[in-house]
């Protein structure tokens, strides 16, 4: 049968799984991450705990109700590997609690992907690079390794409906990166190496010679290539990664001047590399419903700013419920052992370094392979799926979070 | 021998395939408590491909395998991005509360002891 994949914000939906007895036992066009996903249905999964022993699933959702209804700021944090279904629930109980929320593109993407929802980056979709981009910019970012089928999918290799001769002939890119990575040993002559913290000077480099003027670097001609071939492009997309985000953070504002200056003589658009495959979903949700896209109070009506970000409320809040995310593992390890001091509830399909210090952990079904929904790909388009396998007793994020606001 | 280097964290295929199935795998410590070094800068560490080496920030430490760069990069080194790699990175975020993720400044030495493994991150975690 076909099914999707959420092991990354591709959400490929050409996945065919076949099973014996029941489980799968063969499948075919998965990345290796997504095959990781999809061997996860069988390891490592979490069953239901509460204060270190096991539990049965009424208790451990009573025991979590009990620990938000008796929080003062309690924090609900995760989301990005949740449908929107049960994003749209925890918002409920996040409103319900009065309690801060903020998912995990507090510390990636939440910048990019923010100028791109309030409409100050122009974008498209993967599907129009596909059909029309004859300009490729893999900027921070290594496809190659965080999302495996994007160049063969979507972004350099497939042939689309202008592009017919696919990246033999139509279709030049630009690597920008620190390292040669392997996306960038594949795209060797568009390959530019900066140092670390570079990004900033190398894009007013950009905008230099793209008004005409000489930029102040080594590679000047090559720069200056560069530029031109890049005016001269019909359809340019620029795909920004984590390099870019942490090396411009609180200066994107350049960028910005980039890609405007560059559609004063050809079309560009910007999609952000979202990892997470409903990460999105949950910028836009939050967005549409307060304006801001994560670090959102709900306490006194709608607060914003970064005393409700996962790194200051760590410190301040004195319950977290984590879904569907290990922060644990992801944090910074002084912030992660601020985490670790306060009674924490854990939702997810698997065991994680969040989950091994929980109070009280909530198995869940896996979203996309045991649990249906809908959720937005990392260019803003929604993709449904339905269950391909049986939850083996774990509920739907959804219901666990409807049964947790039920009882607080 | 120690050595002063900045070091850039990474998205790795191969790490997160593994991720995904275990985080508690011995393949995930194998593929995430590892320093990607230039050649020279292993020379100067004296330490061989799979030699362990301790790194250390103003943030904290952890000990981890050595693998030699066919690429070089001097003064500069690679982590995937992991609960060893996050033990390195500072707390302290600025305006942005994002952390400083891909600018870790370290020194690296050689030593005799293990691998840190995920229990000893969770007994700091404890602590």
């Amino acid at each position: 049968m076909m099914a999707i994949c959420t092991g990354c914000s591709l959400l490929c939906e050409d996945i065919e799984v076949d099973f014996k007895d029941g489980r799968i036992s063969t499948t075919k066009n998965l990345c290796r991450k997504g095959l990781g996903r999809y061997r996860s249905l069988y390891t490592e999964r979490a069953s239901p705990r509460v204060d270190g022993r096991e539990a049965g699933l009424d208790d451990a959702i009573s025991r979590a109700a009990g620990l938000l209804k008796e929080a003062k700021r309690p924090l609900l944090f995760g989301w990005s590997n949740s449908t929107l279904e049960a994003q749209s629930a925890g918002l409920d109980l996040a409103q319900k609690l009065g309690a801060v929320i903020d998912d995990t593109s507090s510390f990636c993407q939440g910048e990019l992907l923010e100028m791109v929802l309030k409409g100050e980056l122009p974008t498209c979709t993967l599907d129009d690079v596909r059909n029309y981009a004859d300009m490729i910019f893999y900027w921070g970012s290594d496809p190659s390794n965080s999302h495996p089928r994007h160049m063969s999918r979507f972004s350099y290799y497939p042939r689309g409906e202008k592009r017919q001769r696919g990246y033999d002939e139509d279709r030049t890119a630009f690597v920008v990166d620190v390292r040669l990575s392997p996306t960038a040993s594949m795209i060797k002559e568009g390959f530019f190496k900066l140092a670390p913290g570079g990004d900033a000077s190398f894009m007013e480099s950009m905008l230099a010679a793209l008004g005409g003027k000489i930029p102040r670097l080594q590679d000047k001609k090559k720069v200056i290539a560069m530029v031109n071939t890049m005016k001269r492009a019909d359809f340019g997309a620029i795909f920004p990664g984590l390099g870019l985000a942490y090396s411009m953070k609180g200066r994107m504002d350049i960028l910005k001047r980039l890609v405007d200056g560059l559609n004063e003589t050809s079309k560009y658009s910007v999609i952000p590399m979202v990892g997470h495959f409903n990460m999105r979903g949950f910028n836009q949700m939050l967005f549409e419903k307060t304006g801001f896209i994560n670090r959102v109070s709900f306490a006194d009506g709608v607060e914003h700013g970064p005393k409700q970000s996962i790194i200051e409320a760590s410190k301040s809040c004195d319950v977290a419920l984590i879904i569907g995310s290990d922060p644990i593992s992801a944090l910074p390890g002084g912030v992660a052992r601020s985490l670790a001091k306060i009674p924490t509830i854990v939702i997810d399909p698997h065991r994680s370094l969040t989950s091994e210090l929980a109070q009280v952990i909530i198995p869940s079904a896996l979203s996309g392979m045991e649990a249906g929904g809908s959720a937005i790909r990392m260019d803003g388009v929604r993709v449904e799926f339905e269950p391909i396998v049986q939850g083996g007793g774990s509920l739907p994020d959804v219901e666990i979070l409807k049964r947790i606001a039920e009882a607080v | 021998m120690s050595l002063e280097l900045s070091i850039v964290t990474v998205r790795d295929i191969f790490q997160s395939e593994v991720q995904e199935v275990g985080r508690f795998s011995s393949e995930y410590q194998k593929m995430s408590a590892i320093i990607i070094l230039d050649k020279g800068d292993t020379k100067t560490l004296g330490v061989a491909d799979g030699g362990r080496l301790l790194v250390e920030s103003s943030s904290g430490s952890v000990v981890v395998g050595a693998k030699v760069d066919d690429q070089p990069h001097k003064g500069l080194a690679f982590m995937p991005n992991s609960p060893w790699s996050n033990q390195l990175v500072s707390e302290e975020t600025g305006e942005s509360r994002i952390p400083e993720y891909k600018s870790i400044q370290a020194e690296v030495s050689t030593t005799d002891d293990s691998i840190t493994d995920l229990s000893e991150i969770l007994a700091r975690m404890r602590e």
